[in-house]
């Protein structure tokens, strides 16, 4: 798409039959950026956002096996970087936030982590060019993992009740205040956490990938442009572009942890005992 | 939310992780006030043919939600 747009622009520097960019204006990216044309049949199931998505798979598989296959006591770089990884989440997230008993969610969390990542570095890697997360199926499905995890290991601890007891009336309260309050934390625990979530991660990729697209092809726009102004205006729009891909790269690792941290905030929610 | 953490690395670190995950929750809250009673005032108000309990529940729910921030983060 973003192509398309392009090729449209450069081609009517050189005279093609599209409209002359001068008098059609520049046509800022729209959500349609986001929408794919399929690869093999026309019903919408097999388009790039999915191929990424078991390309994403296979990466982080590959590299945990990789760094993990030749263990010894003196790493090798590759296996540094993957122990770095997990040592990381393990540490820095599941001990420092679940605390007693973290260990059974570092392998959620630390493949939940190196799964975003990796979809969201998508987002300026080379010949992809695109985030995954940035299509809100993706992230409210692991939203809604995330949900049921937490969930369910409060009901397994403390029981169906005692688990909805427990997160719905605060301690220290009179009595009477229940009423009001029970509401508010049943909507907060059940619906806001799971759709802030996946909105929070769905929203800065989507954002982050418009507005690269918007000063790309502005850019472009302004180099095919007959004004002399612009085109000598044009390198700043590459150059802004370019420092918002560095500054994206920091969004798509902090959107990763910012994830991964919730969910062990959740998990550490659901297990506390006086909440 | 205050458990406490065997193991002995990073006491800083661990305070920072816990201050953002309750500075989430603590918009989850906020959040989830005026929704659920915005939402109540919102059904009452289809109930009853009126148009005065949403923004009353509206406003309600950012109150309790308050609330519950102070009882939960700003008591101890």
């Amino acid at each position: 798409m973003a192509l398309t747009a392009l090729g449209s622009v450069l081609s009517a520097e050189e005279g093609g039959e599209a409209v002359d960019p001068s008098k059609a204006g520049f046509v800022a990216p729209t959500s349609l950026e986001f929408a794919f044309p399929d690869i093999i049949a026309s019903d919408g199931w097999l388009t790039k956002p999915m191929l990424q998505i078991v390309l994403s798979v296979v990466v982080v598989f590959l590299f945990f096996f990789l760094s993990a296959r030749k263990r010894s006591m003196v790493p090798s770089r590759f296996q540094f970087a993957g122990e770095g990884i997990y040592g990381f989440i393990r540490n820095g997230v599941g001990r420092d936030v679940i605390g007693h008993g973290f260990e059974r969610f570092v392998p959620y969390l630390v493949t939940l982590f190196a799964f975003i990542y990796v979809n969201n570095v998508m987002g300026i890697f080379p010949g992809l060019h695109f985030p995954t997360m940035s299509r809100i199926g993706f992230p409210i499905v692991l939203a809604l993992f995330t949900w049921a995890v937490y969930n369910y290991v409060g009901m397994r601890k403390f029981g169906v009740s005692g688990y909805f007891k427990n997160m719905m009336f605060p301690p220290g309260v009179p009595k009477p205040v229940y009423i009001l309050l029970a509401p508010i934390e049943f909507v907060s625990v059940f619906l806001v956490r799971p759709v802030t979530l996946a909105l929070r991660l769905f929203a800065n990729m989507f954002a982050g990938h418009l507005l690269l697209l918007v000063f790309m092809l502005g850019g472009a726009y302004m180099l095919a442009n007959e004004s002399l102004v612009l085109n000598f205006l044009s390198p700043f729009a590459f150059i802004t572009a370019i420092a918002l891909t560095f500054f994206e790269a920091l969004i798509q690792l902090l959107q990763a942890y910012i994830f991964t941290l919730l969910t062990a905030v959740y998990i550490a929610g659901a297990l506390a005992e006086e909440h | 939310m205050s458990q406490d953490v065997d193991g002995n690395a990073g006491e800083g670190k661990r305070e920072q992780a816990r201050a953002e995950g309750d500075a989430w929750n603590i918009t989850g809250y906020l959040l989830g006030g005026p929704i659920a009673w915005g939402g109540i005032g919102w059904l009452l108000d289809r109930w009853l043919d009126t148009e005065v309990f949403l923004p009353v529940g509206l406003v309600l729910g950012l109150v309790l939600a308050l609330y519950i921030v102070w009882v939960r983060y700003g008591r101890s």
